[in-house]
């Protein structure tokens, strides 16, 4: 029983880590076509958003969360407004849009280097302790994560299916000149999304650091894996991603667990593959990419 | 007063100037003083040395403190004179915590592009053979501190093409049974009694980590312990739940962590202060570093950890790390930047001695450095440099000589203090503390 007790405990922090990684690429993917390769980057820049609020402002620590989220988004909104807004629609846009936030991680990263060093920082961000479930200690800290992905999540989630720019959202990922046809200012339902997607890397990058340091490098093992769960679940739907996350979150935890660390990813790669053999598309997607 | 004119690019050498550089070690500063004090350098031009250095990514804390290291040593040396007359010049590329193809790319690119005399590094994520061929092809000088004994083996099987690489430490072979040694010591002493003869070990994935982890598992019989979990880690790994769910279900006497990254040994220790195990924890070297300590807090009070190079507490080494700390920071590792520091400062004496350095392809005049250097016996505040004359590693004290002063020795420290650097706990004579009871065993 304790060894199932763990297997949840660490599986749902994994996946909930994952999940909110995860979504916004999904989110983005879905609605714009586009694989954000910068998506790490603003995971990394919600961290030291959140570091920088609290260590160098001096603001209390449950401002930190906010404050990863709201530098993610403007990281969001800035990436559009500088790059994406001149090339979505243009000639091979899913290609060079690929090319261009390489570029844009490639650059964030150096100014993050540049502006804070090399040094792995400890995320101010963070509870010690925990509570006992039966013999296994369960920390503070894991059940604000998944508490927090959840409530990010089950936001985004209302956001998408019960309002207007939910609505505009999902147009636009159906069918763009149908959308356009119906009054949606589809330019502006691009940043939006950039802006929710940014926000929720930005508090993943904060629930992830909490977990291990800050680094310039820190959003690039999660973007992996967040891109691998997005295969899973099928490129661009966002619930899907959020129940694959999980999922490999509790099979890695527990491949860990009965077969050794080292041996958590390989499986879930491995794993991956073979789904893929089976269902190419992915766990929810047709042929037709399906959104939302 | 001397008419001596200075070279172009120097500083002159004065008893100020001396006295500024004497963190190295009173004696070698005036070894090298007194050797530019008669030099009549033909030209003043700057020596260049290059670092290719982990400056980013996973590594990074050390690769910091390796360019920090490097840097105080060139002051201090430009400042006795440079190496006879002639100025130390550092250029560092950035091996972004990557393996052997980043790694000779820099190495080659500071060959290539600044023409450097020698390339002096701290570690590198390489296997320990990345720098060989560029150095021989170039006949320059290496000295770096990678710790693995592919690297005397690597030298041993072609010595008279492979001259020029000097491994500033031991290799890592001496860490597991000198662990296991130190645990027999302190047994003895009555400073710790096992609760039970378990030992677990967590190892990462590359071969110094391994081969650390292989030798605590191959000799813990002879030491009376029984392996209880053998884990390997895929790193960095910051969810370290599973690896503590199999400690917490058979909870061992001792555990040996030598995955050696400081902010994972620090989020170990985090999770492990949870619902802590009645164990010694022993960590290797990475706990070295203040960045273990920062990460961490209080939970590393208590923590064990070793390394074959690392600041002493002795004269020396607290003048050292004193002017090092001031110099950079609390948060600055003296441990780890000393590597660097007393390298360079061992070359430009080995240099000096030589007759000054030599530029890439100059193999005669770098032949005479490393013969230099491969005789030197060299005291810093990391311990005495004296090198294996057919391996080019230096001799491990007390594991190859019973002579503190002729081997790099082989610490063992403590946290007993989040807040300050861990307390030298053996060997002697450089202990200045005895092995504490951590907190979370005597509950």
């Amino acid at each position: 029983m304790d060894v199932f007790i763990q297997i949840i405990a660490t599986g749902a922090t994994l996946g909930a880590m994952y999940a909110l990684a995860s979504v916004g690429l999904a989110l983005i993917w879905g609605t714009l076509g586009m694989f954000n390769m910068a998506h790490g980057l603003f995971m990394t820049i919600g961290a030291y958003g959140s570091y920088s609020a609290v260590a160098y402002l001096g603001l209390p620590v449950y401002i930190g969360l906010p404050a990863g989220f709201v530098v993610g988004g403007l990281t969001g909104c800035i990436t559009h407004l500088l790059i994406v807004k001149f090339m979505v629609g243009t000639r091979n846009f899913g290609t060079n849009i690929m090319v261009a936030t390489a570029g844009v991680a490639i650059v964030l990263e150096d100014l993050i280097l540049k502006g804070f060093g090399a040094y792995p920082f400890r995320q101010p961000v963070s509870l010690t302790g925990g509570f006992r479930v039966g013999n296994v200690v369960v920390t503070y800290q894991s059940l604000v994560i998944v508490a927090v992905a959840a409530a990010l999540i089950a936001m985004t989630a209302f956001l998408l299916l019960k309002t207007k720019l939910g609505r505009a959202i999902r147009a636009t990922a159906m069918n763009l000149d149908a959308a356009r046809l119906m009054g949606v200012r589809t330019e502006r339902t691009y940043l939006q999304v950039l802006a929710i997607a940014g926000a929720l890397a930005g508090a993943a990058g904060v629930l992830i650091s909490s977990l291990a340091t800050l680094s310039p490098q820190m959003g690039g093992d999660p973007m992996l894996k967040a891109f691998v769960i997005c295969v899973v679940a099928g490129l661009g739907h966002v619930g899907g991603t959020g129940l694959a996350a999980v999922s490999l979150g509790l099979i890695e935890a527990a491949v860990q667990y009965f077969l050794g660390v080292r041996f958590g990813f390989p499986v879930m790669l491995g794993l991956v593959i073979l789904f893929l053999v089976w269902r190419p598309n992915g766990l929810f997607g047709k042929k037709v990419v399906v959104r939302l | 007063m001397s008419d001596r004119k200075e070279p172009r690019g120097t500083v002159p050498t004065n008893r100020r100037n001396f006295l500024k550089a004497a963190g190295a070690g009173v004696g070698s500063a005036a070894v090298l003083a007194g050797l530019n004090g008669s030099a009549t350098a033909a030209s003043g031009e700057p020596i260049p040395i290059g670092c290719p250095a982990p400056l980013t990514g996973i590594v990074a804390a050390d690769g910091i403190e390796f360019r920090r290291g490097l840097e105080l040593a060139a002051e201090e040396i430009n400042e006795l004179g440079g190496i006879l007359g002639r100025p130390v010049e550092l250029h560092f590329v950035d091996t972004e915590s990557k393996g052997d193809d980043v790694v000779i790319q820099a190495a080659q690119r500071l060959v290539d592009r600044q023409n450097v005399h020698a390339l002096i590094t701290g570690y590198n994520l390489e296997t320990g053979t990345a720098l060989f061929d560029v150095v021989a092809d170039a006949s320059i000088i290496a000295m770096h501190a990678n710790t693995v004994a592919i690297h005397d083996e690597t030298v041993k099987s072609e010595p008279d093409r492979l001259w020029g690489t000097f491994q500033i430490d031991p290799p890592e072979i001496f860490y597991g049974v000198g662990f296991l040694d130190f645990v027999k010591d302190i047994e003895a002493k009555g400073q710790f009694e096992r609760p039970n003869n378990k030992i677990a070990i967590i190892t990462g994935p590359g071969t110094y980590s391994v081969n650390i982890a292989n030798a605590m598992r191959d000799n813990a019989a002879n030491y009376g312990l029984e392996v209880s979990l053998y884990e390997t880690v895929k790193v960095p790994i910051s969810e370290w739940g599973p690896t503590l769910a199999k400690l917490r279900a058979d909870p061992p006497a001792i555990i040996a962590v030598t995955h050696f990254y400081p902010q994972d040994q620090a989020q170990f220790m985090l999770q492990f202060a949870n619902d802590p195990t009645n164990s010694l924890v022993y960590m290797q070297y990475g706990a070295s570093l203040a960045a273990f300590r920062d990460v961490a807090g209080e939970a590393t009070e208590g923590v064990v950890y070793a390394t074959v190079i690392g600041a002493l507490q002795d004269e020396i080494g607290k003048a050292f790390s004193k002017k090092y700390i001031a110099r950079y920071g609390a948060n600055s590792s003296p441990n780890s930047g000393g590597q660097t520091y007393q390298a360079l400062h061992s070359y430009a004496v080995a240099a000096a001695l030589a007759g000054g350095s030599g530029a890439p392809y100059e193999e005669e005049q770098n032949k005479a450095v490393a013969n230099r250097l491969k005789n030197l016996i060299y005291r810093g505040p990391m311990g005495t440099y004296r090198c294996v004359p057919d391996t080019l590693s230096a001799y491990c004290y007390p594991s190859q000589t019973n002579d503190p002063s002729l081997g790099m020795p082989h610490i063992f420290s403590q946290v007993q203090d989040h807040k300050s650097d861990g307390v030298l706990i053996a060997p002697v004579p450089y202990d200045v503390a005895s092995f504490k009871t951590p907190g979370w065993m005597k509950s």
